[in-house]
This record gives C-alpha cells, structure tokens and sequence, in this order.
C-alpha cells in the first residue's frame, strides 16, 4: 500500500515537473523581450520620465529573471553548442519553484502566487456551489425518476436536448433573458456588486449568493446532464441485479431498496468524474467569469492569454495540474474504500 | 432491399438528424468564397424587415445570413478534419499499446544503434550543414543496421515499453483540461486555420487511445488471436488483419460525439477571440456580436439555433447506431 502510494506520489510528481518544465520553456521561449520592457516602460507613466532608461531596462530583465540564457545549453551560430551552467533562466526558476515562488506577472504589479490567490477566493466559492448543487440535483432526480417510467423517458429526452447546448450560449440566454432590463432584470448582470460598500457579516453571503446566482445556474445546467445520464444508467442496471429482489423479497419497500441497496452500487461508477471535477474547479470556468466579469482564476487565465502574460499562464496551469493529480489520488482512495473488492492493478 | 430495410428500421428523428446535417453540408458547399462588403448603410437591422438581408445584420453591417453559411463552411472544414486525425492518431497509438504492451516488441541491438547514433551525431552537429546532413545520415544509419547484422547475430533484443510511453503522454496531456491547454498555446501563437486542426488533434487524440487500447487488450486474449500468433505471423499484419475489423466499431459510434464536441469547443474558442483568425467567419465570432450589442436577439437566435440542431443532431447519430 505505501509502496503504491510512493510510486503514485512518484509518477505524480514527475508529470507535473514534465508539464512544467514544457510550458515554462515554450512560454519563455516565445517571449519578446525588446516588446516586453517596451509596454512595461510605457505603461507605467512615472518609469517612461526617468534618464536611466538602460539601467532601468536591466532592472526590469532582472525581475522577470529574463537577464540569462533560457537553458543550460544553448546553440550559437559560429561556436556551437554552449553549456552555461546553473546561470541560466530554467534553473533560476525551478530554485524559485522550490521555494514556493512562481515569479512576476508581466503585466499586473504582484508576484504570481498573491493573483492566483486573489482569483481563487472568488472562483472556489462559484464552483463548488456549482458542483456540490449539480451532484446533489443529479442523486435527487436520478432517484426521483427511478421508479417513474413516464418520466424517466421525458426527463432523458430533455436531458439529452440540454446537453447539446454548449456552456457559452447557455450561458449568454440566461443572462439575456434573466439580467435584461428589456425582458426581465432579476439578477445583476455581471461583478460581484461593491465590495467596499458597508455590510454587516450577515448580508455579505446573501449578497454574494445573490450576484452568484446566474453563473453558478448556468455551470449547474451544463454539468446536470452527463452526471444524471449517467447515474440513471448506473441504477438501472443496478436495480435488475438479483439482490435488489432479494431486498424486495424480504419486505424492504421499493424506495428503501433504491435508496439503500442499489444508489451506493451505482455511485461506483461516479467516483471517477470527481479527476474531472476537481481540476476545473480550479480553472473555473473561463466562459462564465468572461461573461459575468467575474474576477476569478479563469478570467486571469483568460486575460493571461490575451496579453502574454506567460508567468501567471503557467502559475495557473501548474496549480490546475497539481490538483488534477491530487484529484486522481482522491478518487483511488475513494474507490478502493467504496467497494475493498478492487484491487487495482499496479 | 438493404436500403428499405434500412429506411423501415430508423425512427423519424434519425432521418430529420440526417436531412439536416446535410442541409449544413450543402451550406457548407455552396457558401461565397469571398465576403460580400459590409453594408454601412443598414447597421443592426432586424430580420424579416429587410428585402436585401433577410436574416438580419450584425452591428458592422455584415449580412447574418451569408455569415451563417460561411459559418457552416467553417465548421465542416475544421471538425471533420481534425475528428478524423484525432481519431487516425489515437487508433494507431492506442491498438500499438494494446499489442504491443511493454514487452512484446524487442527492439534488435542493430535497430537502437542506427537509429540512436545518427540522432545523436544530429543534435551534436547542431542546425548547420543541412544538406550534408540530410544526405549523409540516412547512409550511416543503412551502414550500421547491415554492419550490425552480422555483429549483433545472436544476441537478444531490448523491450521497448511501448504501452508505458503511451499511457504517459496520454497523462501528461490530460493533466491540463482541454481549454486551458489551447488558451496557452493561442497565447504563445495564434493558430491558423490548419495550426488550429492540427492543435486540436495533437491534444485530443487521448480519448480514442484510451478506448482503442481497451478493445485492442480485449480481442488480443480471445483464442483466434491466439492462433494467428502462434502461426506465426507478423505484428502489423495481426494488428491490420485480426485485431483491427473487431475493434474499429468502438470508434464508430465516438465519432458523431467527437465532432460535436470539436464544435462546440470551436465555438467558444471563437466567442472568446482566441480560436480562428479573425478573418475566418464562424458561428462563434457572429455570436460574440451579442456581447457589443444586446438587443440584437438575432444575433444569437439564428448562430444559436443553428449550432444546438447540429450537436443535437450528431448525438442522435450516435444513440442509434
């Protein structure tokens, strides 16, 4: 068991290095330095003044740790190929890796590791409303519809049309429909309202469920319909196995034998979507928080990309990687103590 | 007889699917090739009103009728392609795993030397001298494989993990989700059309490794695999010949889903701006209309409901079948 566990902890850690280490020298690699000091130096009016522009250049390359060769070799025209050491951009940035540090962001002022955790604070809360509601909404109608064939039928024909929707106009419908002043302006249309406004420790969660409702609606409605196809699917062919008739036949009623015989067999097979869920809890939903204006990690993540930002896309890619992984070792976990007859395979 | 056996056999739902994914591919077939101008004079107009734009304009003037189509064009162009090529790349790797797994293939001691050296000599030589390079490595590697022949007589082969590689890259490229993966590498360099096809297979090819590895594992322990083994006969032709007619239906009823999903994440790549060049019309671009302008309904009515019939369409193939 601890030997596996090693080995997992091993391949685990060894992936994200690989992940890692392909992102960061491909991102590095496409960096354009000369553009880089360029937008940095006029962007920042109180910097664009100053005599020192060379030395002030410098200063710059050396924070982004963009003042040394990208890797340990690296290839010249008329000498060849050249070793540079541990003075080079890779090993400067796995030692900074080491030591919890994922650099600064190009564009914004902050190191890396203070955005991601600012985008976390509002992306956690929207996702795992969306998927604790959507898991539970799944259970609730899988076993509502289990014993009701009409509507079972109705509920997958719906279900299936749902499906074929993609995130990004489900997601424009609702707010056109439901955040509209023309049709109907229930909920508010994008942000998170104002966070300075004064608010006792009461209102503030009723306010933020309130500016949550439409995007955390919207997640629910795309995720609803793989996780309830599929455990719909399970039960069935959970409740035509013999020990449910057995249940029956010793007396248990038809909703005892669902509930308490067949639902633990058929989440089984659920446990594997959890390496699915956990990452994109992360990652947020970039479509939503667009839409929305949310500030979140997918909108980071969205605006990293727009503008290059290359040190806050690999921040966030490793961090989804990262959880990913720790997501695979949670479900093995779970599978193993939901039925101990699986015995997984080395 | 087949074709009325056929048409009695599918429901009504099956045929509308099919008549209108046509519709899509005629569409797709008859689009303009070259944009008309945009019409500065009929801004954000409504559909139906309009004898010149009868589906409406978006707010820069340009027909929504004609994007539509050009859109359809699109669509076709880039998820077939690249569901094919996912799905090319993935059978190849997934039945090799399958087959081969960690044992079965053992790379001949001549075999790793002319391939290994010649490589190596490469990256020591560095990016100069292509030609000489070009010429002359491929003659080195044909003189070690003959020379190694007759040196190496006799001895073992080494066993390439074919089936641990595989299963490796397929988890290293899951490690990210799909859209986070594509917005770094647009960040890093905006796809063309053919650079988007081709970032889309590299990244996609997992699922059918995956299910093509499982089919393959499958067939390979049932006895007339067995047999043609013991008949000796080569791997690829085992692979071509027995595996392959039993395990390519796996794929068969993946394919309408793959393509649908190719669409639905190509349209929102566009929605966001970071998919196709901005010169491509697509259904996702004339759906982010929407954003600048939000009480042009039409704007997403017409992209919308085409792009819902599609998908529904597609995964209606994929149940029947």
């Amino acid at each position: 068991m601890i030997r596996r566990a090693l080995r997992q902890g091993l391949r685990g850690f060894l992936l994200t290095w690989l992940t890692l280490s392909t992102l960061f020298l491909a991102t590095r690699a496409a960096t354009d330095k000369a553009t880089l000091i360029q937008s940095t130096l006029e962007g920042n009016a109180r910097l664009s003044g100053l005599p020192e522009q060379l030395a002030l250049t410098q200063q710059l390359l050396h924070r982004y740790n963009l003042d040394r060769p990208l890797f340990y070799l690296s290839w010249q025209p008329a000498a060849g190929w050249q070793w540079h050491g541990s003075h080079n951009q890779y090993h400067q940035w796995l030692l900074q890796l080491a030591q919890g540090s994922l650099g600064y962001s190009y564009q914004q002022d902050a190191p890396v590791i203070h955005l991601l955790g600012r985008a976390l604070r509002y992306t956690l809360p929207l996702t795992m409303l969306a998927a604790g509601l959507s898991l539970l909404l799944a259970i609730q109608l899988a076993l509502w519809v289990s014993c009701r064939p009409t509507a079972r039928s109705l509920m997958l024909a719906v279900l299936h049309a749902l499906q074929s929707i993609p995130l990004v106009l489900l997601t424009v419908c609702l707010l056109l429909l439901l955040a509209n002043p023309d049709v109907v302006a229930w909920f508010p249309a994008f942000g998170l309202g104002d966070a300075e406004t004064e608010m006792n420790w009461l209102q503030q969660p009723g306010y933020l469920l309130y500016h949550l409702t439409l995007p955390v609606l919207s997640l629910v409605l795309v995720s609803l319909p793989a996780l309830t196809i599929q455990l719909d699917g399970a039960l069935r062919q959970e409740l035509s196995q013999k020990y449910i008739v057995t249940a029956r036949a010793k007396g248990a009623s038809r909703s005892r034998a669902v509930r308490q015989h067949a639902l633990r067999n058929a989440l089984l097979p659920s446990i594997t979507l959890l390496t699915e869920l956990l990452p994109s809890l992360v990652a947020g939903s970039v479509v939503v928080e667009v839409l929305f204006a949310l500030p979140g990690m997918g909108r980071l993540l969205a605006e990293a990309a727009a503008t290059q930002d290359y040190p806050v896309l690999v921040g966030a890619a490793g961090l989804t990687a990262l959880v990913r992984l720790l997501a695979q070792a949670l479900a093995d976990m779970l599978y193993q103590m939901a039925d101990p007859r699986i015995r997984l395979s080395q | 007889m087949r074709a009325a056996a056929l048409y009695t056999r599918q429901p009504r739902h099956w045929w509308l699917a099919v008549s209108w994914l046509t519709v899509v591919c005629l569409a797709a077939l008859l689009a303009p090739v070259a944009s008309s101008p945009p019409d500065f004079a009929q801004l954000s107009q409504p559909p139906f009103l309009n004898a010149r734009h009868w589906l409406g304009t978006n707010a820069q003037g340009l027909d929504v009728g004609q994007a539509l189509l050009q859109g359809a064009r699109t669509v076709v162009v880039v998820s077939v392609p690249a569901t094919l090529l996912t799905f090319l790349l993935g059978s190849i790797m997934g039945s090799l795993a399958g087959f081969l797994q960690n044992n079965r293939w053992q790379a001949s001691p001549q075999l790793l030397l002319s391939i290994l050296l010649p490589l190596a000599s490469s990256i020591f030589i560095g990016p100069r001298w292509l030609v000489a390079q070009l010429l002359l490595l491929p003659c080195l590697a044909t003189l070690l494989w003959l020379g190694g022949c007759q040196v190496f007589r006799g001895w073992r082969g080494v066993p390439v993990p074919v089936d641990t590689l595989v299963m490796g890259m397929i988890s290293l490229l899951d490690s990210l989700p799909l859209l986070i993966l594509v917005l770094i590498a647009a960040a890093v360099q905006r796809p063309s059309l053919s650079g988007l096809l081709l970032l889309l297979s590299l990244t996609c090819w997992t699922t059918p490794a995956r299910l093509m590895r499982a089919a393959t594992l499958r067939v390979k322990a049932l006895p007339y695999t067995e047999a043609a083994e013991a008949a000796g006969l080569p791997a690829t032709q085992i692979i071509r010949r027995h595996i392959w007619p039993n395990t390519w239906q796996v794929l068969l009823t993946r394919f309408p889903l793959t393509v649908a999903m190719l669409i639905g994440f190509e349209t929102t790549l566009s929605f966001l701006g970071v998919g196709l060049p901005p010169e491509v019309p697509s259904w996702g671009r004339l759906l982010a209309g929407i954003r600048q302008s939000p009480t042009d309904w039409w704007l997403l009515a017409w992209p919308g409901l085409a792009l819902v019939l599609t998908i529904l369409s597609l995964q209606l193939l994929a149940r029947r079948k």
